[in-house]
């Protein structure tokens, strides 16, 4: 009976092992664990995204072609934008994540630098995709996917925030459009010509009423980021030998400045910001001018509202941030040669579907104006934000930099009314520390 | 079908490798000596012993080992000993502030929950016309979605339209104050974060309460109303030590409940400047900064509060948990 039940135990759990085996012989570096299976002579290669529905289908229509015309790969899409960074993390940290994956500026110089991006250097300098081409693109949009002088993926948006404008308002008000001239002193000019409370009075003006504000100038909430205002000023939050200069002249101007614009009566409070929605506000016709990314859509779904270049310093220097988006292949993936393929097409193809591709090749007016005819008006102003649109400074240890600033700095600044001045000489330390 | 043949066949072969685990134990305990029927007993748990193996005692000791790491998410670590626990109680803007809201929040939240859970489930045990309508009531917030919740609240306190404010304001204009910022202000995240855990006082807090107050035998109130027990004496001396088994249930319970807030906190995200809470501090360690080795340390270090709390109200309890068995000898 012993012997039986002996004999039987270990059958099972041999054959088990065996079937356990073949069920992980799949490929460790896809989701499904099918890449790595032909379909004919090509290869599947997955792909992770954020996109969401709308998003997502016209991504699909792009794949759809671009498989249509590959020999070497399949490229089957896995877009959702819930928890998109927790997921493509806990993919990737348990060897079953995507070939390929979408990747903000920030997470791609995390990555890059851990090792779940593959060091593509190599295979650029051998293709002569027109997506391979390193020197057709903008430098600030390679900063965040280079590590070491290695490349480790390829940006296909450089987004650079630029003003949007409610021209309604601005005719109203009778003030003149901005244009590349427009310093802080003007912004400020018309932030006060388009505040009024509800009987038509400017902020200044005997019997304003700020807690009866009906329009406001401008609207801010920890974005657009105090670094472009600091930008703009002539100095610099973070440098790259890891010092954080928040204490200088220029800086500490910028910093003032946005703080005295949070605290009003020329920006709506924080509460209601929260209540009414922040670009809510700017799209009722409720806030007058808006800071906000080029491939926003205010210029398209809003009527008689057009982006400009966001406002230059005292001294005239122009400066914005541009948040920068890309593409990396998984390092621990089976298929390199199939994702690289993938990867050049797919960005290329999405470059000639996005504002703004990142290369100068495709900076050119006319072409824009067929390809987004529903922001033609603005495109003038985007491409020549692209000139001087900066990331941050991203390195690995640029998040907990960035947590600090955020929570030491900006939090109590735009929550609690912190003065900076007071806020600099504790933070700066801090900041600096969270960088070695 | 080709796409799910690999997750089939890893389905597939789960059974049959839990069974053959299972075989292989009855096998060794037979050979041990055990009984036939120790050995079946052994071998039909095995899957939730391989299951508690894999999925709890194996992430516990790894993230304590990550602990003493500093170790990237895509894997590879290098052992630093203690300077992630160093780091923390020492130069680590984010910990103090942290330690202390989700301590003070579990403090202050947790009496305030326990009395109020206890009051409403007296109430509750009324025999009164359509208590039972009253019941299923009071239990809804057990069933609502806690994001959906936290959304509400957000909505509730905002400082301008929220309709906190809007009902407090005769009062802070009598005073001559601003209404509160709730989220906005420091010192007032906390109050807000407590007010909201109030709503933990209904649902399940009172129905265990109920179910203790429905335990304890109307005899006991007889006896002391015979001997002229007013309601306060009966409450005193027959309620509170009859449930106290439960009052402890729900002090333990409910301390781990508020020091592990993470939910609402995530989700009503009020300002950084009162704190956040540990456990979110340890996802945005473990997943925004990517820095597995301080979120495990954080983690191990919110284990260890809760712990040295739970064991302190275990010691307690000798004093005032009263256990019937406990008469009885």
């Amino acid at each position: 009976m012993k012997k039986r039940y002996s004999t039987t135990a270990v059958l099972l759990l041999s054959s088990s092992l065996v079937l356990a085996a073949c069920g992980n012989n799949s490929n460790p570096g896809t989701n499904g664990g099918e890449t790595g299976q032909s379909s004919g002579d090509k290869v599947e290669v997955r792909l992770a995204t954020w996109a969401g529905n709308e998003e997502a289908n016209e991504l699909q229509a792009i794949i759809d072609e671009l498989n249509a015309n590959s020999t070497t790969y399949t490229l089957v899409q896995d877009s959702n934008p819930a928890e998109y960074d927790t997921r493509i993390i806990t993919q990737l940290s348990g060897n079953s994540g995507p070939d390929l994956f979408w990747i903000s500026a920030q997470r791609a110089a995390q990555f890059s630098a851990q090792g779940a991006m593959l060091d593509i250097t190599d295979r650029l300098e051998a293709s002569d995709h027109p997506a391979a081409q390193m020197d057709d693109y903008y430098e600030a949009s390679l900063q965040p996917f280079t590590h070491e002088g290695q490349q480790f993926g390829l940006p296909w948006l450089q987004q650079p925030i630029m003003m949007y404008v409610n021209k309604g308002l601005f005719d109203e008000a009778e003030l003149s459009y901005p244009d590349e001239n427009w310093t802080w002193e003007d912004f400020s000019a018309a932030m006060t010509a388009l505040t009024k409370d509800g009987n038509g009075n400017n902020p200044g003006d005997d019997g304003f009423n700020a807690s009866n504000t009906v329009q406001w100038g401008f609207t801010l909430n920890g974005w657009p980021p105090i670094q472009m205002f600091v930008w703009q000023n002539g100095g610099e939050v973070l440098t790259e030998d890891g010092e954080s200069p928040i204490d200088s002249p220029e800086a500490t101007e910028a910093m003032q400045f946005y703080a005295e614009l949070l605290n009003g009566p020329l920006t709506p409070s924080q509460s209601l910001i929260r209540d009414r929605g922040f670009d809510t506000m700017f799209r009722n016709g409720q806030v007058a001018m808006f800071m906000g990314g080029a491939a926003d859509d205010l210029d398209s779904t809003v009527e008689n509202v057009e982006a400009f270049m966001v406002p230059a310093g005292p001294d005239g220097t122009h400066a914005t941030f541009a948040d920068v988006l890309g593409m990396g292949i998984n390092s621990k993936t089976n298929n390199p040669d199939a994702a690289f393929d993938a990867l050049v097409d797919l960005t290329d193809a999405i470059h000639h579907w996005k504002i703004m591709p990142p290369r100068v090749s495709l900076g050119d007016l006319e072409t824009l104006q067929e390809m987004h005819p529903q922001k033609a008006q603005s495109l003038e102003a985007i491409i020549a934000s692209m000139e001087y649109a900066r990331p941050y400074l991203y390195s690995e240890q640029y998040p907990n930099w960035d947590n600090v600033f955020t929570t030491q700095l900006i939090d109590p600044m735009v929550n609690s009314g912190a003065d900076p001045l007071d806020l600099i000489p504790q933070v700066k330390p801090l900041l600096e520390n969270a960088m070695q | 079908m080709n796409n799910y043949m690999g997750t089939l066949v890893r389905w597939g072969v789960l059974p049959v490798l839990l069974l053959g685990i299972g075989f292989v134990i009855y096998f060794i305990a037979t050979r041990l000596r055990w009984s036939k029927r120790q050995a079946i007993g052994l071998a039909l748990i095995s899957p939730w012993i391989v299951g508690f193996l894999v999925f709890t005692l194996y992430p516990l000791f790894n993230s304590l080992y990550l602990s003493f790491t500093q170790s990237s998410i895509f894997g590879g670590s290098r052992w630093i000993g203690l300077d992630n626990y160093v780091k923390l109680f020492t130069t680590d803007v984010e910990f103090w502030p942290s330690i202390r809201i989700t301590l003070l929040y579990a403090l202050l939240s947790l009496p305030l929950g326990v009395v109020g859970a206890l009051l409403v489930a007296m109430l509750l045990n009324n025999k009164l016309k359509g208590i039972g309508t009253f019941r299923t009531i009071y239990f809804l917030p057990a069933v609502m979605p806690e994001v959906a919740v936290a959304l509400i609240w957000r909505w509730m306190f905002n400082s301008e339209t929220g309709i906190i404010n809007f009902a407090m304001s005769p009062a802070f204009n009598l005073f001559g104050l601003d209404t509160p910022n709730w989220f906005g202000d420091p010192n007032y995240v906390l109050p807000a974060f407590i007010i909201m855990s109030l709503w933990g006082i209904f649902g399940v807090n009172t129905v265990v309460f109920l179910a203790g107050l429905q335990g304890v035998p109307r005899s006991l109130y007889e006896a002391a109303e015979i001997d002229g027990a007013g309601a306060f004496t009966k409450f005193k001396n027959i309620t509170v030590p009859q449930i106290s088994p439960v009052i402890l249930l729900q002090v333990i319970m409910g301390m781990i409940g508020a020091l592990q807030i993470f939910t609402v906190a995530m989700f009503v995200r009020p300002t950084t400047g009162a704190g956040k809470f540990m456990n979110q501090l340890v996802y945005e360690r473990g997943f925004t900064q990517m820095a597995m080795g301080e979120a495990s340390a954080i983690a191990w270090v919110l284990f260890l509060i809760i712990l040295v709390m739970t064991l302190l109200v275990f010691r307690s309890s000798p004093a005032w948990v009263h256990y019937e068995s406990d008469v009885k000898r």
